[in-house]
């Protein structure tokens, strides 16, 4: 599994979402990406990839996009779609 | 208590060494804080496993050093370690009359009290969250519910963590995880004798049992709050202090 199917997978499985929802998706765009969502995503992408994320950059993980870039700093590439 | 992990923090003395040895008598494996290694702590504690039968495992960082404790959590989750208890019992004690208590005193007795076991439980948020259970127990104070003159340092953090403890538990519930905190009267610690004489004497005689309690008292309070016995109470502070006169 690449990096960037890892990381829709997180998205998909715990939003109940389709693969072909995620791009462009923003917190709190959809009910099941509330603060309580938030975290069970962030739980799924720390199992995915093997990292701990600060919490500054739990607060600042606002959107699909911009949680490619927070990867980064952890050493996590998303490939492109 | 069998096969639950209990992580303790402040636990080379007072309180926190009580709650070690009552912990590992009711069968817990301990991760066993302190602040800095120590080869006599190293030893008391392999002492204390072998007593058991238990396993405990000395961690060693200064609570307000962020970096050492995420340090220490990242090898954690990398070994996939369970904790099913948490104990913040780690704290510093200060009293004095606010006038005369510098508010960069109250800083860092904040840090320490609440700031610091707020950072700590957030890293072990993380691996009860994925267990989906847990328990948490806030070491707070009857200062900080009494608020008596003097407590504007140690009371007030104490108030704040055991408020704290109240919203935690409202918020985490859904996850399985319980907190609550306990408040003991004074108790006989190390910490108890650096009190002004007379501000200890006044918080004995306002004990309805006028007594000082044993920290193995407090111990078995956090024993109990841990136990599914307590499975139903969640959100609360216990007193633990003789009863008011």
């Amino acid at each position: 599994m690449t990096n960037l199917e890892k990381y829709i997978n997180a998205f998909t499985t715990t939003f109940g979402i389709g693969e072909s929802e995620v791009e462009g998706l923003e917190y709190q765009q959809i009910k099941a990406w509330d603060s309580i969502g938030h975290m069970s995503l962030v739980s799924a992408i720390e199992d995915a990839f093997g990292i701990m994320m600060d919490t500054d950059d739990i607060i600042d993980f606002s959107s699909f996009e911009k949680g490619k870039d927070i990867l980064k700093k952890y050493d996590v590439e998303i490939e492109s779609v | 208590m069998t096969g639950k992990v209990c992580f303790i923090t402040g636990s080379n003395r007072g309180i926190g060494r009580a709650m070690v040895e009552a912990f590992a008598r009711g069968g817990a494996s301990i991760i066993a804080h302190a602040r800095k290694k120590n080869d006599a702590f190293d030893a008391e504690m392999r002492s204390l496993a072998e007593t058991y039968g238990v396993s405990i495992t000395p961690v060693y960082f200064d609570m307000t050093d962020t970096e050492a404790m995420k340090a220490v959590f990242k090898a954690f989750y990398q070994n996939k370690t369970r904790i099913d208890i948490l104990i913040n019992n780690a704290g510093v004690a200060h009293g004095g009359l606010f006038s005369m208590t510098p508010v960069s005193k109250i800083k860092e007795v904040f840090e320490i009290n609440l700031f610091s076991a707020m950072e700590l439980t957030q890293l072990v948020l993380k691996i009860m969250t994925r267990q989906r259970s847990g328990c948490i127990i806030n070491l707070g104070s009857i200062a900080g519910l009494d608020l008596k003159p003097g407590n504007s340092a140690y009371g007030v953090s104490k108030a704040a963590l055991m408020a704290w403890t109240r919203t935690l538990a409202s918020e985490v519930a859904q996850h399985g995880i319980r907190v609550n905190a306990i408040a003991p009267g004074l108790t006989d610690t190390g910490m108890a004798a650096q009190m002004e004489e007379k501000a200890g004497r006044e918080m004995v005689e306002s004990s309805a049992m006028k007594r000082l309690a044993k920290p193995e008292e407090i111990a078995k309070a956090a024993l109990f709050l841990a136990s599914d016995d307590a499975s139903f109470i969640n959100g609360q502070v216990i007193r633990v202090d003789g009863g008011s006169a």
